[in-house]
């Protein structure tokens, strides 16, 4: 209940620092609107030259990219931010001011994870679910109860995912301060713009296993088309739950090494 | 125009760069990324047969070599521009005996040399694993060179007029944003531009993007013919020229109208 006031406060401090510029909103939404008329694009290109990939046709693969969106969406709206005042460019474990942090009288892993929101991002938020629903109608009637339940909860996983990956690389900051090891997982992250089974086997196995981008929105899309097999998915589950415990572990361990920046 | 110092500036700037190769290598892997997403992508639609007319090594071979001139291309610089007028960087240059686009250029050489330093070896090591087929001629290779010259005095010039209009307006870059998508559209990176739908293909045919990116890659790989590469290359200058007036034009007005507080 503590935890869930203090988001409340977080949310509301970088709103209101946020909405001082209006025209950063219209910025935003220019940008937005690129990213989603890019992505349908993509597919309505790739999808006029061949009807199926690998399994994979036109709602199957714009449900994915609409799980994508969504992910993105959850990033920007505060994983993002928050991961990257502390490890990003310029950001605390570089500059020093990570010691304030460090007094705050709250768990550490909850204060970088929560601390920072972009209200603008719900922006991105409803535009995903837009082409989410979408997808839905083009699939049409065959949704089960069960298949909604399995999207949920792998959907659930693949925000997990995403949040023990970003963790994992901003905690590598603690070892080595001077590289951006969040741009890397944020580059790495339009890989899973597409089904993880379209690319070739040595990379299907790294997306899959090492830096799992590929799960995140592989298997929810694949739970909603009802091509998830439930293995598949307990899978999933048991690695996500193992991804969120080592990103924790490496992000308490790499704490300790934390030295402060100034002289 | 002041040749010495403007070359001084160049080595300057570049040893500086140098320096941080790290970040730029980051940045270099970033742009690399999408395009080795529809590498992939295409190249698992076209599976063993083709795809309009392009089998699985000869689409690898065309976005290998897009890979590098995208880099060898892409304007960097443009986007700092706004922000050296906003915060008024660009007086002290205009004090300088010699034209503040030697500060962009300066910018430009030492960013192609520290990205190359990157992204050679890797599209090396990529051509490795993924074994792309290319047909190349002293021909190609020879029409090759200015197009690419072209490509990058276009996309530079083009962004640089774009980025000039920060003179009248705060948030300008978002056009930049706007170039790029474009660029991603139509400029052969979502797909080869013979593989985009009809109406699509004519846009790209007319609208500079593609002759920003793409069309060297086309000359080079040898998907065009004489006339086609005849016509891309007027087309091409024609759009140059165009961007140089318009960034003399913009920069001109822009530069009666700027005035900075304090120093």
């Amino acid at each position: 209940m503590h935890h869930l006031k203090l988001i409340g406060a977080f949310f509301k401090v970088s709103s209101q620092a946020e909405l001082a510029y209006r025209v950063n909103f219209f910025i935003r939404l220019l940008h937005s609107g690129l990213n989603l008329l890019t992505g349908v694009l993509s597919l309505v290109v790739i999808f006029n030259q061949v009807e199926v990939i690998k399994g994979w046709d036109m709602p199957a693969a714009l449900a994915l990219l609409g799980v994508y969106l969504l992910l993105g969406a959850l990033r920007g709206l505060f994983i993002g931010p928050s991961l990257e005042s502390v490890a990003g460019m310029d950001g605390e474990i570089w500059t020093g001011t990570y010691d304030f942090t460090l007094l705050r009288p709250v768990d550490q892993q909850f204060l970088i994870s929560f601390r920072h929101w972009r209200i603008f991002a719900l922006v991105d938020l409803s535009m995903a679910i837009g082409v989410l629903v979408y997808a839905l109608v083009l699939l049409g009637a065959q949704l089960t109860i069960g298949m909604v339940l399995s999207f949920l909860l792998t959907l659930l996983a693949g925000v997990t995912l995403l949040y023990a990956a970003l963790l994992a690389f901003s905690a590598l900051v603690f070892w080595n301060p001077g590289f951006l090891f969040t741009w890397v997982i944020n580059d790495l992250f339009q890989l899973a713009r597409y089904p993880v089974g379209l690319y070739p086997g040595w990379l299907r196995l790294v997306l899959t296993w090492i830096i799992p981008v590929g799960l995140m929105t592989t298997i929810p899309a694949q739970a909603l088309v009802g091509t998830l097999s439930p293995w598949m998915m307990l899978l999933t589950l048991a690695f996500t739950l193992a991804a969120f415990l080592g990103a924790t572990w490496l992000f308490r361990h790499g704490l300790k090494k934390y030295t402060s920046a100034s002289s | 125009m002041n040749q010495r110092g403007g070359w001084a500036l160049i080595k300057n700037t570049w040893q500086s760069w140098i320096q941080h190769r790290g970040f730029f290598f980051l940045l270099a892997f970033g742009w690399m990324l999408p395009l080795l997403v529809y590498l992939f992508i295409w190249s698992a639609a076209a599976g063993d047969g083709t795809i309009a007319g392009l089998t699985q090594e000869s689409l690898a071979g065309y976005y290998l070599i897009l890979i590098l001139t995208n880099q060898l291309t892409y304007a960097t610089t443009n986007w700092t521009v706004g922000d050296n007028i906003r915060y008024g960087q660009i007086s002290r240059w205009l004090l300088q005996p010699m034209s503040p686009i030697y500060h962009a250029l300066s910018q430009e050489i030492a960013g192609k040399v520290v990205f190359m330093l990157f992204s050679i070896p890797i599209t090396g090591l990529l051509a490795l694993i993924i074994r792309p087929q290319l047909n190349l001629t002293w021909g190609q290779a020879l029409i090759f060179l200015p197009s690419i010259a072209l490509a990058w005095a276009l996309r530079f010039f083009w962004g640089y007029w774009l980025a000039l209009l920060a003179f009248w307006v705060t948030r300008a870059d978002s056009l930049l944003a706007l170039q790029d998508s474009l660029i991603f559209l139509l400029g052969g990176h979502l797909a080869p531009i013979a593989l985009l739908p009809p109406g699509l293909q004519t846009l790209a045919r007319l609208l500079p993007f593609r002759y920003m990116s793409a069309f060297p890659v086309e000359v080079l790989t040898g998907q065009l013919g004489v006339q086609e590469t005849l016509i891309g290359l007027s087309i091409q200058l024609g759009w140059t020229v165009l961007a140089i007036v318009l960034y003399r034009w913009v920069w001109t007005r822009g530069i009666r109208r700027y005035e900075a507080v304090g120093g």
